[in-house]
């Protein structure tokens, strides 16, 4: 239900109350009666009203509005037949509402604030008062002809025409209102007792309205059942205040959690509940700039970054009428909101929501992380599939130009062979061509895959490596058998570096470190040649960082000009 | 039958020039690649041009197609390391061009293919 609805039923209700009770007074002083009750009635109708209207103003309140009303409605009526004592309809509705205001009562206290009863208790509870209250009319408005001694006074509805004796079910009933009030009584003393100690405030008015209006109930009860007359005129009274004391403590009541709350309390909430991605819209609307800008801090980007995950430089923004607040502290900044500078002098607000945000900015920084992280993965991937894609062209054209064509020369030297004489030059040609055939396939075999990395392990795999490299190696090698992709990870990195010295670097000298160290395999290789390598040169580099990368392993390139290259990688070995 | 062969394959040049002379037929001249091939076709004019369809310069298949414009063009036969599924059944093959896998080269097969006109 929204506030819109109840508030025009507000309006709705109070109109015909308000009619309703004019055409009372009128009526009232047709007759020549001059009841003050009656006065104070339309006065407590029009509080009460007032106070509905207050509670329907927002959308949290709205279906407790309309429980007002209700009761309101239930109260006023009750009253019809005795103000039109012959009209039927107006007894009519006097004996249901007399029933119903009950129960509406027990509803709306027990709906307090939300508008809806929870709990199971409280809701037996107040099916069990309705159920009890309209059995209360419905007895004898169905089993009494015009039963004029009974309590309370209903009209002849009887479809029966027994002369049943209700004094004992009326005295019963009696009874169980005041057990039913006393239930009640204990149902909102738990309420204060369990709730936070924050909301028992708001709930004090209503508690004291409605043990005010328990008491007095129990206490007619009582009377009548004690044939206690000299009571009847201060229980009118007390009835009459019951009218407007409840309203007005459920109007004070929700006035006070909406007091709580207040604006940064709404900030919080609407933050709390934004999509990711909507989080900067949310702050905006609340700080009244439209133009309002979030950067989010990213550690590892070492940046500034926009919900969505794109770098953002905050510095260009300000300036111009814009000024910049940083949320965090200044060594470690969190966030930063780019703002209308002419709310610089509500820093102390900013900050107050900077600060209640934050649990928003975590989350949308973490999203925002994953999302960045989740970008390069793609690349990743996707160089590495290319990768793939490369290696498989170059293996095809070696073969193609190396083996194969020895093989054809091979196999055109068998034909003439057989044609013509043995000839000893045809035959050691053959020969010939046979082993660089032979020598070809090995080679590119080895580039495939080296058996020996297999077989023996990393370091015999190295140690092959060096001994065909022109340039001298220094190494240091210390460890035993690996996980295979961690092992073929390392050999690769080992001769892809030394490949990429022997064809750029110029260098004199190298150097391979292979340690184990906490469960991280650490692999160096280093030169003293001229260094400026990159890895965008299309030197393989970046195909190593990819595979390192899907091993969860890190790779760093160290190569100031003139200096030499150092090749570092670390790949973690999952204990097997 | 004159023949120009053209392969930049050293091994196979020699090897091939030795099957086309068992065929019975008269090796003219040797090229390396597509200039010298043109080259020597101009000066030499063979009859039936053996042509690599990979040369380190330009594709074989352009210059069996120069070759077809001149003067008396020559028959061209182009061979490759890769067999004919790989080029696929909708491959437009040059004019007077045939084509022949190097697998399946043999003095035989040549004499077919050339001597009969």
């Amino acid at each position: 239900m929204t506030k819109r609805a109840a508030q025009a039923a507000v309006w709705a209700a109070s109109a015909a109350i308000g009619i309703w009770l004019v055409l009372d007074v009128v009526r009232q002083r047709a007759l020549g009666v001059d009841d003050p009750g009656l006065y104070f009635v339309v006065v407590a109708t029009t509080v009460a009203a007032v106070a509905a209207n207050g509670v329907a103003r927002s959308d949290r309140h709205a279906v407790l509005a309309v429980l007002m009303l209700w009761w309101l409605v239930a109260a006023v009526g009750s009253d019809a037949g005795v103000m039109w004592p012959d009209s039927r309809l107006a007894s009519t509705t006097y004996f249901v509402f007399t029933g119903v205001v009950i129960g509406a009562y027990v509803h709306m206290a027990l709906a307090y604030p939300s508008g809806r009863v929870e709990g199971r208790n409280d809701r037996l509870f107040v099916v069990a008062t309705y159920t009890v209250a309209l059995a209360w009319i419905a007895i004898p408005a169905l089993f009494y002809p015009g039963c004029t001694s009974c309590a309370p006074a209903v009209p002849s509805l009887a479809f029966t025409g027994s002369t049943f004796d209700y004094s004992g079910i009326g005295t019963a009933f009696e009874w169980i209102f005041i057990v039913l009030g006393g239930v009640f009584v204990g149902l909102i003393v738990g309420r204060l007792r369990s709730w936070p100690r924050g909301a028992r405030l708001t709930m004090v008015p209503l508690a004291v309205a409605g043990l005010f209006a328990t008491v007095h109930f129990i206490i007619r009860q009582a009377a009548i059942l004690t044939t206690w007359s000299q009571a009847s005129a201060a229980l009118d009274w007390a009835d009459r205040i019951n009218l407007v004391a409840v309203p007005v403590a459920i109007f004070v009541g929700v006035l006070a959690v909406r007091r709580r709350r207040g604006p940064l309390g709404d900030l919080v909430v609407e933050l709390g509940n934004a999509p990711p991605g909507q989080v900067r819209a949310a702050l905006a609307r609340s700080m009244g700039d439209p133009s309002l800008e979030l950067a989010l801090w990213l550690p590892d980007h070492g940046g500034f970054v926009d919900e969505t995950g794109a770098a953002l430089d905050v510095s260009k923004h300000v300036g111009g009428g814009r000024a910049l607040t940083v949320i965090g502290p200044p060594e470690r900044p969190l966030a930063a909101i780019v703002h209308d500078d002419r709310l610089v002098g509500q820093r102390p607000v900013l900050e107050a929501a900077g600060s209640a945000a934050l649990l928003a900015f975590e989350n949308a920084r973490l999203q925002a992380e994953l999302r960045a992280q989740l970008l390069e993965l793609q690349a990743s991937r996707a160089r590495l599939v290319a990768a793939g894609d490369a290696e498989r062209r170059r293996l095809e054209r070696d073969l193609h130009d190396g083996a194969q064509q020895r093989l054809l020369a091979l196999g055109l030297a068998l034909q003439l062979l057989q044609n013509e004489r043995p000839d000893a030059r045809l035959l050691s040609e053959a020969q010939d061509q046979l082993q660089a055939a032979l020598h070809e396939l090995r080679e590119l075999a080895r580039g495939i895959h080296p058996a020996i990395l297999n077989e023996k392990g990393l370091q015999a795999a190295i140690n092959s490596l060096i001994d065909r490299s022109p340039i001298p190696v220094r190494t240091d090698i210390e460890c035993d058998r690996l996980p295979s992709p961690v092992e073929i990870a390392a050999y690769f990195v080992v001769s892809e570096a030394l490949a990429n010295i022997v064809k750029h670097a110029e260098a004199q000298a190298v150097s391979i470190s292979v340690r184990l160290v906490d469960d991280r395999l650490v692999i160096e290789v280093s030169d003293n040649g001229h260094g400026g390598a990159t890895p965008n040169a299309g030197s393989g580099l970046q195909g190593l960082a990819d595979r390192i990368g899907a091993l969860s392993g890190s790779f760093r390139l160290e190569s100031p000009a003139g200096l030499g290259t150092t090749v570092h990688a670390e790949i973690p070995c999952a204990s097997s | 039958m004159r023949v120009l062969i053209v392969d930049d394959h050293p091994a196979f040049r020699d090897l091939a020039a030795r099957l086309v002379v068992s065929a019975g037929f008269i090796v003219v001249g040797k090229a390396e690649n597509g200039a010298s091939a043109l080259q020597q076709a101009a000066e030499l004019q063979p009859d039936v041009v053996l042509l690599d369809i990979v040369l380190p310069d330009r594709s074989g298949l352009l210059v069996a197609e120069e070759l077809a414009l001149q003067e008396n063009p020559p028959r061209v036969v182009l061979v490759s390391s890769r067999s004919r599924s790989d080029f696929g059944s909708g491959f437009a093959w040059p004019e007077r061009s045939i084509f022949l896998p190097k697998h399946e080269l043999s003095a035989a097969v040549l004499a077919a293919l050339i001597g009969g006109s």
